[in-house]
């Protein structure tokens, strides 16, 4: 892959456009003992790079009435401007010299620090939060997406300017791709690479060994433990029943997220109806399996209060349970089919989303048209095909609780009587 | 730079009309959109609500989707879902909207079943039972926020003699009190035609008015003597002042100041307000952040919003910091805003400040759903204007006008304080 590819997405817009950087590598690459080196970095690149201090760059940004902001992911850095197609000339030399020239002064470095320690702790205020921080600790601790790209607070508080100076040398050199969506010049591919910090760019030759390559390894540690429990003194107790799957390019990955569309997409999803139509148990109900470029996430959840909190459990681990034995309907598969193609067109309404998803895309080295494949294929997965695919990566779950005390441990203690059948499924 | 293209100045294409009884229509062109929105409105926010009936308003945006005399529970959502769309709804203080989100091709259905559900909900007694847990378990869930409880002590102490100081969601007593039958009188009293607005924005069929004109909404009688439908714009009475308070679970403390603004007809002065909280706390180069967060760095964040309402908005100003520096913090905010009115911004801080607030306008105008809320709230509370009107309104507002009439309302003194600490572990 060139070090910077760019792909350009003419969309008929109000004069606007979006363009995404993605540069391959985030917290997952965070080297031991500097959990959060990756955000730390991101959040200091608009704080003065290339020609421009901290002060200028806000100016003109800002002056511009534009947005632009770097966020860290897991996989990777995604460096966000949404702004007027005419300001376009003026905005995207800052984009490259972040890249490039970033100044990392160390009282910026020290600024950003101590926000993100604030927020880390700040994280603690919510019991959903908390759940999912300690769930992510059972099934992933130790491995590359084991702790939140924001860092753990320790190694925040150690992080150093050469570090920082470290890794943004490495950074240069990694695999990016640049989308630009929206409205825009006709011209804009050559000024881009005509511009001097994109033109230093293109000259440099990427890392030759790209670290996920070499280093990424998600074999945790074998362990008997298969809960979690967070005491809060909260008037709900947050359940939360997930494992780590596959990399959004697995071939089964389609099966799994029709699976996500069946238990938790919408109002007619099965969790949906379950816990919250049928018995009231929980507002707040649903999946998350993010797109991970390795081993996803799949995790269902429900907040409850405590005296229907047993009663939720079961009926999670019966929903799960269901997914591993028995094949969808053709009515239930036609439906987890509409909605992941309704998912689809939801996620790419505006220029930002679909940006984002093309850099995402090209960034994974997958096919840029791989959204259109999907809805070809899953045209033709059965519903044996899913039950097959939950089979190989759905079959050991583990659970994270988070609520008072003595209703998590009775939970806690349910979970244990039957843990071991449950997985013999 | 910053010269504004055509296209901005024109915004997406608007069409309204009235139904014969009163209910509002607007559609908005927006031919490139893949998904169409479909947004009813109504005037039956949890202000409506009488004595007793404490969150009735957003109870019954719950019922509504379970079903109604031709939809059986459960149905509508299956139906709008296997079409690859999406509903969903909101309560607020003054209304209420439920919207569908839908390809192109589904949209006549889809403005069938969404007025059906909402105009003829069936409300039954097991049902209501039932969802009344489900809003019981929302109210857990929003009780375990520690932000979510330090904003409602915000409206509680500053509107403490109107509705809008209420919580949205009602509480346990008043809930597990009523009953389906006083939801009937509700929804009869509150969801009439002159109350109500639907908006459409995205891909339009060419026949559209006559799909709306022959729809259920407009066979729906109009109930011209209905007291409770009309209100008054009159200014309603805020509380200053300032209270410290200790929260549960909370790990960094929060100053919250609050200001009443005018109700949202007023646009000239929204507008004011709206480039005013740019200009203090919107970016890094705003006089809060740049004082409170990049200089001082004594905040974790610090940022202004403007809740705009039918009978007087609010605008509030939150400060997130260590609990160490609140007395630092409120004491450099309230300088801030002291000074604000001993002299005028300077040009450059008002050209940037109207430049954010272009651009969010512009930005806000992609989507259909963003474009149908809008569109669909104006003209609700009769507001018929081109998308990018309140724009006009910016020429109204030099530096020196900024100073005279807005920063002058936003002074400490005017404004009620909120000073939330995390509560210490016995």
């Amino acid at each position: 892959m060139a070090p910077l590819k760019i792909l350009l997405d003419s969309r008929n817009t109000p004069g606007i456009a979006a363009v995404k950087i993605w540069i391959r590598e985030g917290s997952r690459a965070d080297p031991y003992g500097q959990k959060g080196v990756h955000q730390l970095l991101g959040s200091i690149l608009t704080r003065g790079c290339g020609p421009y201090s901290n002060l200028e760059v806000a100016d003109i940004i800002e002056g511009c009435g534009a947005s632009m902001r770097c966020d860290t992911y897991e996989d990777g850095f995604l460096l966000s401007l949404k702004c007027s197609a005419e300001d376009q000339s003026t905005l995207l030399p800052i984009i490259g010299w972040m890249i490039t020239a970033p100044h990392l002064e160390p009282n910026q470095i020290n600024l950003e620090r101590e926000l993100c320690l604030q927020i880390l702790n700040r994280q603690k205020e919510s019991p959903f939060c908390q759940a999912f921080n300690s769930w992510r600790k059972l099934v992933y601790d130790k491995t590359p997406y084991g702790h939140d790209p924001l860092g753990r607070q320790d190694d925040v508080r150690k992080i150093t300017r050469t570090n920082l100076v470290n890794l943004s040398k490495e950074f240069i050199r990694r695999e990016k791709v640049l989308v630009v969506s929206g409205s825009f010049s006709e011209t804009i591919l050559q000024e881009i690479q005509e511009l001097e910090p994109f033109a230093r760019l293109t000259s440099i030759e990427t890392g030759k060994e790209s670290l996920s390559k070499t280093k990424l390894d998600f074999r945790a540690k074998p362990s008997k433990q298969s809960v979690i429990l967070q005491n809060q003194e909260t008037s709900q107790v947050v359940i939360m029943l997930g494992q780590k799957t596959i990399s959004h390019s697995h071939p089964d990955d389609i099966a799994l997220r029709l699976l996500a569309c069946h238990l938790g997409v919408g109002m007619s999803s099965l969790l949906f109806k379950r816990l919250r139509e049928d018995n009231a148990l929980a507002y707040d109900v649903g999946v998350y399996h993010p797109i991970r470029e390795y081993k996803s996430p799949f995790v269902i959840h429900a907040s409850t209060s405590k005296e229907k909190a047993l009663l939720s459990l079961k009926l999670l681990l019966k929903s799960w349970e269901e997914i591993l034995k028995e094949p969808l309907s053709d009515q239930e598969i036609a439906l987890a089919r509409a909605k992941f193609k309704g998912n689809l067109a939801h996620n790419s309404q505006t220029i930002s989303q679909r940006a984002e998803r093309k850099a995402q895309l090209i960034g994974f080295n997958m096919s840029e048209s791989h959204d259109a494949e999907s809805l070809e294929e899953i045209k033709y997965i059965s519903s044996q095909a899913l039950v097959e695919s939950a089979r190989r990566h759905l079959q050991n779950p583990l659970l994270s609780l988070c609520g008072p005390e003595m209703t998590i441990k009775e939970l806690a203690g349910y979970w244990n009587d039957h843990y071991e059948s449950f997985r013999s499924v | 730079m910053n010269s504004i293209p055509e296209k901005f100045i024109n915004g997406p294409k608007v069409k309204n009309w009235s139904l014969h009884n009163g209910a509002e229509c607007v559609v908005t062109s927006m031919p490139e959109a893949s998904l169409t929105c479909i947004d009813l409105w109504c005037k039956a926010g949890s202000s409506y609500e009488e004595n007793g009936e404490e969150g009735i308003a957003h109870f019954l945006e719950h019922m509504i989707f379970k079903g109604s005399d031709q939809i059986k529970e459960g149905e509508f959502d299956l139906r709008i879902e296997a079409l690859g769309g999406s509903s969903n709804a909101a309560t607020g203080l003054d209304d209420v909207h439920f919207y569908v989100l839908v390809p192109p091709h589904a949209i006549e259905k889809a403005i069938d079943l969404l007025i059906n559900l909402v105009l003829s909900p069936c409300l039954k007694e097991k049902a209501y039972s039932l969802e009344r847990e489900v809003v019981l378990e929302e109210i857990a869930q929003q009780s375990d926020q520690p932000d979510e409880q330090i904003f409602q002590m915000v409206l509680e102490n500053c509107w403490k003699k109107h509705p809008y100081g209420k919580p949205i969601l009602g509480n346990e007593n008043s809930l597990r009190r009523s009953n389906a039958n006083a939801m009937k009188k509700f929804h009869e009293r509150l969801y009439i035609a002159k109350n109500i607005a639907l908006a459409i924005a995205g891909k339009i069929p060419s026949d559209i008015e006559n799909i709306i004109n022959k729809s259920e909404l407009s066979k729906l009688p109009n109930y011209k003597e209905s007291p409770s439908s009309v209100k008054g714009y009159e200014t309603i009475p805020f509380e200053t002042g300032r209270k410290e308070v200790e929260v549960k679970r909370l790990e960094s403390a929060r100053i919250i100041m609050a200001w009443p603004i005018p109700c949202a007809n007023d646009q000239n002065s929204i507008m004011g307000f709206d480039l005013a909280t740019s200009l203090l706390g919107e970016g890094r180069r705003s006089r809060l952040v740049y004082k409170l967060r990049e200089e001082l760095q004594i905040v974790e964040s610090i940022d202004m919003d403007i809740t705009t309402l039918e009978q007087s908005g609010l605008i509030m100003l939150e400060a997130c910091c260590l609990e160490k520096d609140v007395k630092e913090v409120e004491y450099c905010i309230n300088q801030i805003l002291t000074e604000s009115i001993l002299t005028s911004p300077t040009k450059k801080e008002t050209e940037r400040a109207k430049q954010l607030v272009r651009t969010g306008l512009y930005f806000s105008l992609e989507v259909p759903s963003q474009v149908a809320a809008l569109t669909g709230s104006q003209i609700l509370w009769e507001r018929y204007q081109p998308l990018l009107e309140p724009l006009d309104h910016m020429n109204y507002w030099s530096s020196d006008m900024l100073c005279k009439e807005v920063f002058n309302q936003l002074q400490p003194e005017r404004s009620f304080t909120l000073i939330a600490r995390p509560q210490q572990e016995e």
